[in-house]
């Protein structure tokens, strides 16, 4: 993979949340985050599953809701 | 892919709409992705309102399931396919509500058109769900069918009272289980046997009722297959069963529909021929050589032959543009058995060393056809690569490097579908021949009068009724070059204008020594306190320049003194395509009356001194 999994996700969330790349870190949550709602929650890991090939299941969603956390859970899959 | 997005970016910035919206359709050959649309997306939202090279498009989504994770992918496609579309959405299982009661949301919205998605699971749970619970000599699950028949037919017929556009419908898919497992075919009312009887009964339903289309959603599950079509992870968790990899092959589907409604759809293909027609180049193998045959790899390229022969018999005009010697595809057409096309096939063929985007433009003008209704297949991406840059407004198909897959690349994105094939359309081809051979007399008998008499016309002209109604509205929503208004009429608006007493609605067909042309020019006018003011006025390319247009004027002048009028008024608005026909009421001693910003004149004449006359060339029957 030429880009690292951290700007990957930072690329990705940039798109599906409306946010500019530059300005997301691990504080990054649903929290602090306007556009972070359900239905772009559910884009957002959708958007994971299709550009690093791996599936999340259910119980995973909720706990991805931070940048950092997402990490987490991407990195623990590929 | 980023180089894609960054050139879509710059285009749209610099107003190059059309290379953008060709950026974006290769962006999304290549990765249909949710991120790809939601960035398309973005895209089309900043744009201001308005924005040239863009047809704004209402789309009002009805579903009984949650459908608005497709909302990025009907925006991003439509992008490519030159409209704005804005989606209207009540919440998922509101089917009644919206379009029962005529003051609903939806029928506010004024849809350019709506969709009907339903799963068989959430409206019919006794055959999806429930199955094995219902008595097994299931007499009653027979009524469960004619039940759904009436729900749906109560639906259509109170969506076609409150608006008159066009609505879309989806079949049913088959179940993702079968409830009794291998034996349900024995069953006397099994699960497949139920779904087929429900599909009949919405083919039905749907064929009575005036601009309302069935999708295919049952072929459009299989092709993909269920295990791939649905996310029961999704269904269960969000009440949104279709998976995200599938959605954007739904949107595609829908744009089928929507360009087809639009008069969007493609009406020209261009073929190369070495590596497209047959494997191999004729100019070196010879005849003997090329691939094309029983076997593979010739098979593949019969195969593909065959999808573009089906074509033809739709309706879909045949070019040819190869860097070839004449003689050496002469030879081929001639001489290799295996050979489905035809040279008389195809309505034009430029063989010969130009640039291809050459060849595409005289195709275009001999035929009379705009360049955006034109596709053109090659297997050479070079080709492909100059074509795009060249003629951004054009449809390229990069035929994919293995011949077997040659007829998908063609088929896939049902750029020539129609939403039904009138006898016009299976002629099409015979037509295109004659029109040569009438262009050939034309330069030898020099003089126009002796042309127009050689060619021994004989017109029809008839009030639209019901076997015309679908015609006259595809001329109206097709029509781009002789058009005075360009008004596209849907069906159930074309059915208004012909039980209305105030207003006319004429079709015209010619019929010369070459053989009937069908319906090719469309009128309508209202009648006002003094006069007929014409609302449409159109005519085939096909027949552009036979002086049809002074025997369809003479015809209203006719028809407006046969109702005690004297005036006959018409108005002419300019659009980039119909420069041949502003000339028209100047040209029959209109005068003109005003002429307002954006360059739209009213004309009017004066039947009690000079009305138009029926040129004496032509024949009317009976």
């Amino acid at each position: 993979m030429s880009k690292n999994v951290e700007q990957t996700i930072k690329d990705l969330m940039s798109v599906v949340l409306n946010l500019n790349a530059a300005k997301i870190d691990d504080r990054t949550s649903v929290d602090n985050t306007p556009g972070w709602d359900s239905a772009n929650q559910i884009n957002l890991i959708l958007a994971l599953e299709e550009e690093f090939s791996i599936s999340f299941d259910v119980s995973e969603f909720e706990l991805m809701v931070s940048f950092k956390e997402i990490v987490k859970a991407v990195k623990a899959k590929i | 892919m980023t180089d894609h997005r960054a050139s879509i970016k710059a285009n749209l910035e610099s107003g190059a709409v059309q290379a953008a919206m060709q950026d974006a359709r290769l962006l999304l050959q290549q990765q249909p992705s949710l991120i790809n649309f939601k960035f398309m997306r973005q895209l089309v939202d900043q744009l201001p309102p308005g924005a040239p090279g863009l047809k704004p498009y209402k789309v009002a989504l009805i579903s009984s399931f949650s459908i608005e994770f497709i909302h990025d992918s009907l925006i991003a496609y439509g992008f490519v396919n030159g409209l704005r579309v804005d989606i209207y959405q009540p919440g998922f299982g509101q089917i009644n509500q919206a379009m029962l009661d005529p003051g609903s949301a939806l029928y506010a919205f004024a849809p350019d058109v709506t969709i009907l998605a339903i799963e068989g699971e959430d409206w019919l749970p006794e055959i999806y769900t429930s199955f094995m619970d219902a008595d097994a000599t299931a007499t009653d699950l027979g009524a469960v069918v004619a039940r759904f028949r009436q729900q749906l037919a109560a639906l259509v017929t109170s969506f076609r009272a409150a608006t008159s556009s066009p609505l879309l419908v989806h079949n049913l898919a088959q179940p993702r289980l079968r409830r009794a497992g291998i034996s349900d075919w024995r069953l006397p009312n099994g699960q497949a046997s139920m779904v087929a009887d429900l599909n009949h009964a919405i083919a039905e339903v749907l064929a009575d009722v005036v601009d309302v289309h069935m999708v295919d959603y049952a072929a459009l599950v299989s092709q993909f297959g269920v295990k791939n079509w649905y996310d029961s992870r999704m269904r269960l968790y969000a009440k949104a069963p279709i998976a995200n990899g599938m959605l954007g092959n739904l949107a595609l589907e829908y744009m089928k529909y929507f360009r087809a409604l639009g008069g969007l759809t493609k009406k020209c293909l261009v073929l190369d021929l070495d590596n497209t027609l047959w494997g191999g180049v004729v100019g070196e193998d010879g005849v003997e050589g090329i691939q094309l045959g029983a076997n593979y790899p010739g098979s593949a390229f019969v195969e593909f032959q065959r999808v573009v022969l089906d074509l033809y018999r739709r309706g879909v005009i045949l070019a040819i543009a190869s860097k070839n010697n004449p003689a050496d595809v002469d030879a081929v057409f001639n001489n290799h058995k295996f050979m489905l096309l035809r040279k008389e096939y195809f309505a034009e063929l430029q063989i010969h060393w130009e640039p291809k985007s050459e060849s595409l433009k005289r195709i275009a003008k001999q035929l009379s056809i705009g360049l955006e209704h034109m596709v053109f297949a090659d297997d050479n991406p070079a080709e492909c690569e100059q074509v795009r840059r060249e003629l951004p407004m054009l449809s390229v198909i990069h035929l994919p490097s293995r011949p077997e897959l040659y007829a998908d690349a063609l088929s896939a994105e049902g750029l020539f579908d129609t939403l039904a094939l009138s006898d016009e359309d299976r002629r099409r081809g015979q037509l295109y021949q004659q029109r040569a051979q009438a262009q050939t007399m034309l330069s030898a008998s020099g003089n126009l009068e002796d042309y127009y008499r050689d060619l021994a016309m004989e017109l029809t002209i008839a009030r639209v009724d019901q076997t015309s109604l679908a015609r006259a509205a595809q001329l109206t929503q097709k029509t781009n070059q002789f058009n005075l208004t360009t008004i596209r009429y849907s069906e159930a608006e074309l059915a208004k204008r012909m039980a209305d007493p105030d207003w006319i609605a004429i079709t015209v067909s010619v019929r010369d020594r070459f053989g009937d042309n069908g319906i090719v020019g469309v009128m309508m006018a209202r009648a006002d306190a003094d006069g007929l003011d014409i609302d449409t006025f159109l005519l085939s390319c096909r027949v552009i320049g036979r002086a049809v247009e002074s025997a369809m004027l003479a015809h209203l002048c006719d028809a407006a003194q046969a109702r005690g009028l004297t005036k006959l008024y018409g108005k002419v608005i300019p659009t980039d395509k119909n420069v041949p026909s502003r000339d028209l009421f100047d040209k029959h001693g209109f005068s003109k009356q005003s002429e307002d910003a954006h360059g739209m004149t009213s004309w009017a004449l004066d039947l009690t001194c000079n009305p138009v006359r029926l040129p004496d060339w032509f024949k009317l029957p009976g």
